[in-house]
């Protein structure tokens, strides 16, 4: 069993640079890979300028984001010990879409450099500690589900209501945005945007990675060990913020991988919270570089919405881990 | 008849028969809205569409006395206004139900090409009288569509919000034939409105790329237009943005917005 999860595990690894290659050569537009390539980053062919600006950086893009979201994930549902834990589902992503809109519609422009993550994050902080505080310490699932379902209905209430009243022509229309995301036209500045945010976040998460194994025991036996005081779920929900906010900001919310990534993951790390944020990360860049793969080639230049396209990839997923669940499993 | 009778009769037949009748106009329709806001005495003017007082459709002053409406019947019924002016499509029901109480409702045609920019202008001076900005327009207009088309000798391509990009049987794509380019859009057979990828906008490689407002507030819908794989084309000045008002209003802007073409095209060919 070991060695076959490792060998799922290897696969997944192997996968994500064949996927990088197959996302270089997704496109409406028939590049040479190999000319563009030996041209360089400085070059203005069109086949480099398409490979450099805009497929390598929406691919990068893909996989940051995707790895931001299930790891977020993995580490939200270790730290409430709720399977339906999820950063979108309980407000993160809401909270930091939120904030995205407050600024870059009735503030500063798209290239307000690091204020727009920033702020993000402190969208996405406020709202789990919102949800965290209204669910109450060592919450019950329903209870959590219902704050979280809560504070996520309101903020996407207010997020409505702030386009609604946006001077932007497009206002109605972005909500359909910032609800199921996208990674179409963008470059290498939302990349470096996000880029050190959700680093400092997986450092974070990673730091915190004893914190939710020893939860896995239960909070007094956590506490028994060690892992006692505010220091700890603060540490985790920072780094969840700080990955998902970053990653909400330049992407809009992307539903499903926080979601569905960590249930997938765990029998391959032995439910292993601490190893699950890691395969998650790895995991969910896949999956949302797949999602992007089948929105570039099927879809076209009227593209689908992401957060749609994870959807549909991710809930026969979570589909067969009900049924798998209601043959005896443990989900 | 006394010699002042005469004068004053005379006076009277020489005035256009709607300076005379109108007084009161209210106006159920954004780009009509403009267009008396910058051609007919704000004394006139009775009443405008509500998006006229957003700053972001404003084009002209806007007389303190002016009520700014949203197309309800009731609204405009205490007014008493002698002509309501309405677009081809919004406020229909308002339109109908002003009708039928017996007011003044007259529909102008809304332009989406030069020939239908020419009927919409003759409809609004059968109905305002000749107006000497409107005549102006006109003649402008008159010129340009008895001028033979130029052989085009540079290549454009326009990216508009939600990568929407015009094609043949759009106004825009006349200006941009009209002004000695050649539209990509039109060639690769797209009629009227269709979408293009950033990449095929790069693969296209046009001589100028037309934005197509968007500059002032935030939008995603724009983001193409900030994507760094444009920027060759914004630092070497091979851009020009189309106004938003020829989106909603193009009798404004038309005769403007070709010139400019005009100029960036000669400037191209000047280069080369």
């Amino acid at each position: 069993m070991l060695t076959r999860s490792k060998f799922v595990l290897a696969i997944l690894f192997a996968a994500l640079p064949l996927a990088l290659i197959a996302a270089l050569l997704s496109g409406p537009v028939s590049v040479d890979l190999g000319a563009a390539l030996s041209q360089g980053w400085h070059s203005d062919s069109s086949d480099a300028v398409i490979l450099w600006q805009l497929r390598l950086p929406r691919a990068l893009l893909a996989i940051l984001v995707g790895a931001a979201l299930g790891m977020g994930g993995a580490a939200m549902q270790g730290m409430l010990r709720n399977p339906l834990a999820e950063p979108a589902l309980l407000g993160v992503s809401s909270g930091a879409a939120l904030a995205a809109i407050l600024l870059l519609y009735y503030g500063l422009a798209w290239q307000s450099g690091w204020l727009l993550p920033a702020l993000a994050i402190f969208g996405a902080f406020c709202a789990v500690a919102c949800v965290w505080m209204l669910a109450g310490r060592g919450a019950s699932a329903s209870r959590l589900v219902l704050a979280g379902v809560a504070i996520n209905a309101f903020l996407s209430a207010l997020m409505a209501l702030a386009l609604n009243y946006a001077p932007s022509m497009f206002a109605m229309q972005e909500i359909v945005f910032w609800l199921l995301g996208s990674l179409a036209n963008r470059g290498w500045d939302q990349l470096l945007l996000a880029l050190p945010f959700i680093l400092f976040g997986g450092i974070l998460l990673y730091c915190a990675r004893n914190y939710l194994r020893a939860l896995s025991l239960g909070e007094d036996s956590a506490a028994s060990l060690g892992f006692r005081g505010r220091r700890y779920p603060l540490l985790v929900l920072l780094g969840i913020a700080s990955a998902v906010g970053a990653a909400v900001a330049v992407a809009g919310t992307i539903g499903f991988v926080g979601l569905v990534v960590p249930h997938l993951t765990r029998p391959l790390v032995k439910q292993d919270p601490g190893r699950l944020l890691w395969s998650s990360a790895l995991a969910g860049a896949l999956l949302l570089l797949l999602a992007d793969i089948v929105v570039i080639n099927f879809v076209g230049a009227q593209e689908l919405r992401i957060g749609a396209v994870t959807a549909f990839i991710g809930a026969p997923f979570f589909f067969w881990l009900i049924v798998s669940a209601r043959r005896g499993q443990q989900l | 008849m006394h010699f002042a009778s005469r004068i004053l009769l005379l006076v009277v037949l020489a005035l256009p028969p709607a300076a005379l009748a109108q007084q009161r106009i209210a106006s159920l329709n954004l780009c009509l809205d403009q267009i008396l806001l910058r051609w007919v005495d704000p004394q006139n003017i009775v009443s405008v569409t509500w998006l006229s007082g957003e700053d972001h459709y404003r084009r002209a002053p806007l007389p303190e006395h002016v009520y700014l409406n949203r197309a309800q019947a009731e609204e405009l019924l205490p007014l008493q206004p002698d002509l309501i002016l309405v677009g081809q499509f919004g406020a229909q029901r308002a339109a109908q139900r002003l009708r039928d109480l017996g007011l003044n409702v007259v529909a102008i045609p809304d332009a989406y090409s030069l020939e239908q920019l020419r009927d919409q202008l003759s409809a609004l001076e059968t109905t305002l009288g000749q107006l000497p900005p409107l005549q102006k327009q006109k003649r402008q207009l008159a010129k340009l569509l008895a001028a033979p088309l130029p052989p085009a000798q540079a290549s454009a391509l326009i990216l508009s919000a939600n990568n929407i990009t015009y094609g043949d049987g759009m106004l825009e794509h006349q200006l941009l034939e009209r002004a000695g380019f050649s539209n990509l859009a039109a060639q690769q057979g797209v009629k009227q409105l269709g979408r293009v990828s950033l990449e095929e906008v790069v693969a296209a490689q046009p001589d100028l790329l037309v934005f197509y407002g968007g500059e002032k507030d935030f939008a995603v819908a724009h983001l193409a237009t900030r994507h760094p794989a444009l920027k060759n084309y914004i630092d070497s000045g091979r851009i020009y943005t189309l106004p938003e008002e020829l989106g909603f209003c193009p009798a404004l802007v038309a005769a403007e917005v070709l010139e400019q073409l005009t100029d960036k095209r000669k400037s191209f060919v000047d280069a080369q």
